[in-house]
């Protein structure tokens, strides 16, 4: 529409006889059956500009309106979608991937030993959701339980997750991988209901903890004999310390966000052609889901991360001294850690002791022994002692991160509390999964 | 090792570990456990059968000449080119070669003339530019591999192919094998490091990817650590604000008393790992900083390696610190230096450029060597191709002369970890465009490296996405004459 617009302006300065343009001219002489649509959107906008009195206003109207229209266009997520060809463009086997070299033509279709996609009119694209999701088809269903296993116990049914072919490893269980895919698939694919079903699993509901017979039995806990213990993923962590510091925003959807990272890292990778830029206020206690991610130079927080060149679906859990610094001086962790301590003079009680179980449980999920709590109290009267001495200290500690600090009595007392509670978000406990 | 194998080592770990559960508080104490109990990916010793043989090389450190420097103005001497320059280069040399897209559509090629003079230098007689006179000085310490030449023709895919033996990013760094194959000798630092650098000027504009010292499929703790050119050399080193370091010290032991009666009452061994994790990040903020703490360093040595030396994130800093990551036990320390991409500036910036770079690498070299590193320590100096025997652009433009990127034959040296000093292997044609003789592929060039760690290339390998993967591919066969 614009286009044409445009075009009709142009064209007027080439006035002929009458005051018609050529393309008018041309368009009048076209016989009416033979006129194209443009032809005759044009006929109608130099009939209604010289015969209609408000044509100008209106016309003027509509333009604003168009821009007001293309100005939200712009703004709008581009989010790129596969699509097929119009014409299916032929592929060819490459002699040892030499694009210059193609030997036979081949065609889109399943690997023999899987049933054939679906005969029909549509295209392949949509034969082969259809075939992922038939209910002949266990194979989809069986990976997807797999997945959702290995979220729950840190390893999946099938340890390869992202290999289920002959290279991959055999299934521990194999029919319970089964019943779980059938009961998938009969449920409607109900992801809920299969939830429901693993951590109501006796299985799951064990106790982590190691039984002295387990070295000879099931070290490794493939048979599952004591419940699941891993290290949370890094990015889970930080959900878990934002949530535990009371900070984590519960908005759901929106643009990604730029937390806190230590400056200069992607003017470094990019020679300084792009800096980043944090976000501030709300953006930068979302869940880690939203945090922009730049391939060449991800999160710097989140170790042990997918790194976006090849597909992973199996989590790697490593242990390097680099974690710990992560997780130990990382600026929102020690934020959370200030506000946590925060919480627990708000919500956690009047005594020291009752602060200390307070924030033990927020981690933890339970109560701290006497001799936790003795260790934790040690820990507390300590760090106080060394903030009074040097009280600057303690004002620089509160002043990590940019969330608002409550006054509320003494300063050293929070600083001190904050301390544990760096502590207590650093406890393998808590960095764990049990 | 197949993954069973990996699992069995790891069972018969664990499986000790727990039996003796009565007394995990006190192992944990120990540095024993402390190295040999890790998670199943994150193991610091290195696979059980490696080396396969008696290594020459215990350490590497790869100055990487991002961009690609001109092998023919630098160490490749053609009096061919002197005659004919200006002269369209003959199609019986370029026989339909491709190019970038830079110069792939020009018609004229006239052969350009090195831009400085070229003379012989030490008993070795090899031939190095004017612009780099500390080089020339070292010439006999050094052994310069003239027929290298690789398959890519732009930058990224270029150092890919060097680093990780593939062009497309996803597979391991050679320093992500080396931790991986081998381990570390030193725990409180890590074993593979990156440091990057660029020319003061700006001229060229490659970024570096995290992928080039990334560990691919292999478990994440075998990624090199890049150490930054501003703030903490490692991320999180500082302990926080208001955190004096013997604050930290107590918050520690707490944590790890904590961390022990979880032990106790868990009993799982991975617990232990954790409060070894710790232990090893709190020695790692004060290792790293010592590290990187010049003043014990001689007005002498800090002399050599030009002025820059002291400007933290240069090219001379990398190289010092390179020398003093060497002296501690680091695997792997990957230099890279962007600057070399000349297509228009040659005769601008390639002085400037060795200029930057010329002292510093000289001075590695000859530090390692009077601190008696350089026997076992592996040092290389290269880019990912080299440039085009002719011109880039037109030759009535003096000011903007420049050559396009070259795989087809370039230029490298490498000294030191067993390497023969002092002499020159392979040959190009007489406009330095085709290899003639003794032709060093990529694969080549990395089966060399690993064979001087005492690795067979065709035996470290990973198994992944259903089949075994390794750092040379299919290829890659030991270049054995630049063998000490």
């Amino acid at each position: 529409m614009r286009a044409a617009l445009a075009v009709f302006y142009f064209r007027v300065l080439g006035e002929l006889p009458y005051g018609l343009t050529a393309d008018i001219a041309e368009a009048l002489r076209t016989p009416d059956a033979q006129r194209t649509s443009s032809q005759r959107r044009l006929l109608r906008q130099h009939y209604r500009r010289q015969h209609w009195e408000q044509w100008d206003a209106w016309e003027r109207r509509r333009q604003q309106l168009q821009e007001q229209l293309d100005g939200i266009a712009k703004q709008a997520v581009r989010v790129m979608v596969m699509d097929d060809l119009p014409e299916r463009r032929p592929t060819f086997v490459l002699h040892r991937g030499d694009y210059q070299k193609p030997l036979q033509e081949v065609h889109a279709g399943t690997p023999a030993v899987l049933p054939p996609l679906p005969d029909g009119p549509e295209p392949a694209r949509l034969r082969l959701a259809k075939w992922l999701i038939s209910p002949h088809n266990p194979l989809t269903a069986r990976v997807i339980v797999n997945r959702h296993w290995q979220m729950f116990f840190g390893r999946g049914l099938v340890e390869t997750a992202e290999d289920f072919g002959s290279q991959g490893q055999r299934p521990s269980h194999p029919e319970l991988l089964d019943w779980l895919a059938t009961r998938l698939i009969e449920s409607g694919w109900d992801i809920k209901q299969l939830h429901r079903d693993i951590v109501l699993s006796s299985a799951y509901r064990q106790s982590a903890s190691v039984p002295a017979e387990a070295g000879e039995l099931d070290p490794e806990n493939r048979w599952w004999m004591r419940g699941p213990r891993y290290r949370l993923p890094s990015w889970m962590l930080r959900d878990q310390a934002l949530a535990a510091a009371g900070l984590l925003s519960s908005r759901f959807g929106g643009p990604p966000v730029k937390p806190y990272q230590p400056d200069g890292l992607w003017a470094e990778a990019t020679f300084g052609k792009i800096r980043y830029q944090r976000d501030t206020g709300e953006a930068l206690y979302r869940r880690s889901l939203y945090v922009f991610w730049r391939r060449i130079v991800g999160p710097p927080m989140f170790f042990d991360a997918a790194k976006r060149q090849t597909c992973e679906v199996r989590p790697t859990r490593t242990n390097t001294p680099l974690q710990a610094l992560t997780e130990m001086n990382e600026t929102a962790m020690v934020e959370c850690a200030r506000a946590m301590a925060q919480r627990c003079l708000i919500e956690g009680g009047k005594t020291d002791e009752e602060r200390l179980r307070y924030a033990f449980r927020l981690v933890t999920s339970r109560w701290p022994r006497r001799e936790e709590t003795e260790i934790l109290r040690r820990r507390l009267e300590d760090s106080r002692r060394r903030f009074q001495q040097q009280p600057e200290e303690a004002r620089q500690l509160l002043a990590v991160g940019e969330s608002s600090r409550v006054e509320l009595g003494d300063p050293i007392d929070h600083a001190a509390l904050t301390v544990v509670c760096n502590l207590l978000l650093n406890l393998d406990e808590v960095l764990t999964r049990e | 090792m197949v993954p069973e194998d990996q699992i069995r080592r790891h069972v018969t770990r664990r499986a000790l570990l727990a039996r003796g559960s009565v007394g995990l508080g006190a192992i944990a104490l120990s540095t024993l456990l402390g190295r040999e109990e890790r998670s199943l990916a994150s193991s610091s010793v290195g696979l059980p059968d490696l080396p396969h043989f008696a290594p020459k090389a215990r350490r590497v450190i790869y100055l990487l000449q991002n961009g690609a420097p001109s092998h023919v103005d630098l160490f490749d001497y053609k009096p061919m080119l002197e005659r004919m320059h200006g002269q369209q280069i003959p199609d019986s040399v370029v026989g339909g070669k491709r190019f970038s897209t830079m110069t792939g559509t020009q018609t004229e090629r006239p052969c350009l003339q090195a831009i400085a003079r070229l003379r012989q230098h030490g008993e070795s007689g090899a031939t190095v530019s004017d612009f780099l006179p500390h080089t020339a000085s070292i010439v006999d310490k050094l052994c310069f591999i003239k027929s290298m030449h690789t398959t890519q023709v732009n930058h990224a895919p270029a150092i890919t192919y060097f680093l990780t033996g593939d062009e497309r990013p996803g597979r391991p760094s050679m320093g992500a094998w080396l931790s991986y194959g081998l381990g570390t000798e030193n725990e409180d630092l890590p074993t593979f490091v990156a440091m990057t650098s660029r020319d003061k000027e700006a001229s060229c504009g490659q970024i570096f990817y995290d992928y080039y010292w990334g560990s691919g499929f292999l478990p994440t703790v075998h990624q090199g650590v890049k150490f930054r050119g501003s703030g903490d050399p490692v991320l999180y080193l500082s302990d926080p604000p208001g955190m004096a370091r013997s604050h930290r010290r107590a918050m520690l032991s707490d944590l790890r008393a904590l961390n022990e009666l979880h032990l106790q009452e868990m009993g799982d061994p991975e617990t232990a790992t954790r409060i070894a994790q710790y232990e090893m990040a709190y020695r790692m903020q004060a290792s790293v900083p010592e590290l990187t703490d010049l003043s014990t360093e001689t007005a002498a040595t800090l002399e050599m390696y030009g002025p820059d030396v002291t400007t933290k994130g240069s090219y001379a800093y990398n190289c010092l610190i390179a020398r003093r990551l060497a002296e501690r036990g680091c695997r792997f320390i990957q230099l890279m230096h962007a600057g070399w991409d000349q297509h228009r500036n040659l005769n601008t910036q390639l002085e400037i450029q060795c200029r930057d770079t010329d002292a510093p690498s000289a001075a590695l070299v000859k530090d390692l060597e009077q601190r008696g590193l350089l026997d076992d320590t592996l040092v290389i100096w290269g880019g990912e191709f080299g440039r085009t025997p002719f011109l880039q652009g037109k030759i009535s433009e003096t000011q903007s002369w420049g050559r396009d990127h070259h795989p087809y034959a370039f230029t490298i040296w490498m000294a030191g970890g067993g390497i023969k000093p002092g002499i020159t292997y392979g040959e190009s044609d007489e406009f330095g465009f085709n290899v003639v003789r003794d032709g060093v592929t990529v694969h080549d060039f990395q089966a060399t490296i690993l064979h001087l760690l005492g690795i067979d290339h065709e035996r470290l390998t990973y198994r992944f996405q259903g089949r075994r993967f390794r750092l040379t591919d299919v290829g890659g066969r030991v270049i054995t004459p630049i063998l000490a």
